[in-house]
């Protein structure tokens, strides 16, 4: 885990807590009279399973559906949403504070990246541009005219390569440093793409369109080398690099691809119509979210469905774990933004655990109970 | 009946007045110390800097000398209207007018996105 604090000393990662049991809370018992928090002190603990308190990111007036984490920075994580207002908005990853909004595109924005270092920021609308921005600044770095919408956008891991992908159907890829230069083209897919991802160390490419195919590129030979066939379109794609997996979505359907050869690993069907998926950087769990409203968690070696949550007011377009997987994030119909804990009540960016004792004293003062009810 | 976790509060949301990206963020410190473009050597710098203040300055007194005036407003489209100009916002992205002269007639009250606008002129 990555320890991190911020110059001001506004935030840092608290380590006392740390070896909490996934969704549960331990209490101490009569072992531990003296009630003193200690790392190498045995304990039996008691759980108390807690109820796992969203944080809701508002801001948005229209539909967020897409949003993206960038890599783990000196100044912690960052998050961009894609939305149909046409104003990105760029986020602290850990607790959601908003830091600033991209304005330029003149239309609804299909898909949004960071870079890795959240230095740069991409963003497909359908004013029929994909935009570079810098993500420190906020400011416009460069507009790539396309011919129709452009949906998908995906940096390289070294910021220097742009991936586009679009209702024009064909992908392209702009270099950065000679934004004036004509993009290569990867022509191919019959329907409009939906996403476009750089993988296999930037040399390959996964397109997901609605001609209900997955196509597998070489950057070099701009030839397919594999093609997936569905008989539903697919609704999601996610690409994990460290072990070269492939999520995808599609009807109520979430499955796991092997992104070298495009092998089968696993499915499991949800509920309900499934609009995205994520898995968890450690790979024990995903995360899927569709057209219920509710989020879903699984078990990623068992498939077992462990949790659902409901409390988003609008179907789920796309959800994503943050690069520690501490959290994952949801885009809603709804407009908003959620942030939800992978390990419920564990002390991590807004959220606080609470020992019994304290929520009566007088440190309980300083925190926020949500009320039973969440409204609108 | 579970304990719902507890927050320390809610995310902030955007300020209604600005497009965010707070220069005096550490972040923002530490990897745009400044925001004026790459010139090798000092002088030129200066030079340089003194002249955008320069320009910057007669722009933002030009919109004050705007102000209450009539102005054509050439924007996109090959659109061309006239409107009596009230005032800019702080990030120049919408202009408020008023008696718009427009060919569906004339709105009282209006804003005019400034990334369509092409150019503006006015007699002082």
């Amino acid at each position: 885990m990555v320890e991190w604090k911020q110059q001001k000393g506004k935030w840092m990662k608290d380590t006392l807590i740390e070896e909490y049991m996934p969704c549960c809370m331990i209490i101490w018992t009569e072992h531990c009279k003296d009630g003193i928090l200690s790392h190498n002190r045995p304990r039996s603990p008691v759980s108390m399973a807690m109820r796992q308190t969203p944080l809701t990111c508002s801001g948005h007036t229209r539909p967020v559906v897409d949003l993206a984490f960038s890599g783990i920075t000196p100044y912690g994580y960052f998050l961009i949403s894609a939305c149909k207002d046409g104003k990105p908005m760029l986020r602290q990853g850990d607790t959601g504070d908003w830091i600033g909004t991209f304005l330029g595109h003149k239309g609804a924005v299909w898909g949004a990246t960071l870079n890795k270092e959240a230095t740069k920021a991409a963003t497909a609308a359908a004013d029929f541009t994909a935009k570079v921005w810098d993500a420190v600044t906020g400011d416009e770095v460069l507009t790539l005219a396309h011919k129709h919408i452009v949906k998908s956008v995906n940096f390289t891991q070294d910021s220097n390569y742009l991936l586009t992908g679009g209702n024009d159907k064909v992908l392209r890829i702009y270099d950065l440093g000679k934004p004036e230069a004509e993009p290569l083209e990867i022509a191919g897919h019959t329907s409009a793409i939906k996403k476009a991802l750089w993988c296999n160390n930037d040399q390959q490419i996964l397109s997901a369109a609605d001609d209900k195919t997955i196509r597998l590129w070489d950057k070099n030979t701009k030839e397919a080398v594999k093609t997936l066939s569905f008989d539903a379109s697919v609704s999601s794609m996610e690409y994990i690099p460290d072990g070269e997996i492939l999520v995808i979505t599609f009807g109520r359907t979430i499955a796991f691809y092997k992104a070298h050869s495009l092998d089968l690993i696993k499915t499991v069907d949800a509920p309900a119509s499934i609009h995205s998926a994520s898995l968890h950087p450690e790979k024990d769990f995903f995360v899927a979210g569709g057209d219920d409203f509710k989020l879903y968690k699984y078990d990623y070696t068992t498939k077992e469905e462990m949790e659902s949550y409901k409390g988003h007011f609008g179907p789920i377009h796309c959800v994503r774990f943050s690069p520690d997987g501490e959290l994952y994030a949801s885009g809603s119909e709804d407009g908003t933004l959620r942030l939800w804990q992978t390990a419920v009540g564990k002390t991590y960016g807004l959220w606080k655990c609470v020992l019994p004792e304290e929520l009566s004293s007088e440190n309980s003062e300083a925190l926020y109970c949500p009320p039973a009810e969440i409204k609108a | 009946m579970k304990t719902p976790v507890s927050v320390l509060r809610l995310p902030r949301g955007p300020d209604p007045n600005s497009r965010g990206f707070d220069p005096n963020s550490p972040r923002f410190i530490a990897l745009c110390p400044t925001t004026v473009s790459t010139s090798s050597s000092g002088s030129v710098d200066e030079e340089e800097q003194r002249l955008r203040s320069e320009l910057r300055e007669r722009f933002l007194r030009t919109l004050l000398l705007m102000t209450d005036k009539q102005v054509q407003f050439d924007m996109f489209e090959k659109v061309r209207v006239r409107a009596r100009f009230g005032a800019s916002d702080i990030d120049v992205l919408n202009f408020q007018v008023s008696d718009l002269e427009t060919p569906l007639g004339v709105q009282k009250e209006a804003l005019l996105r400034c990334h369509d606008v092409i150019s503006c002129s006015f007699e002082p």
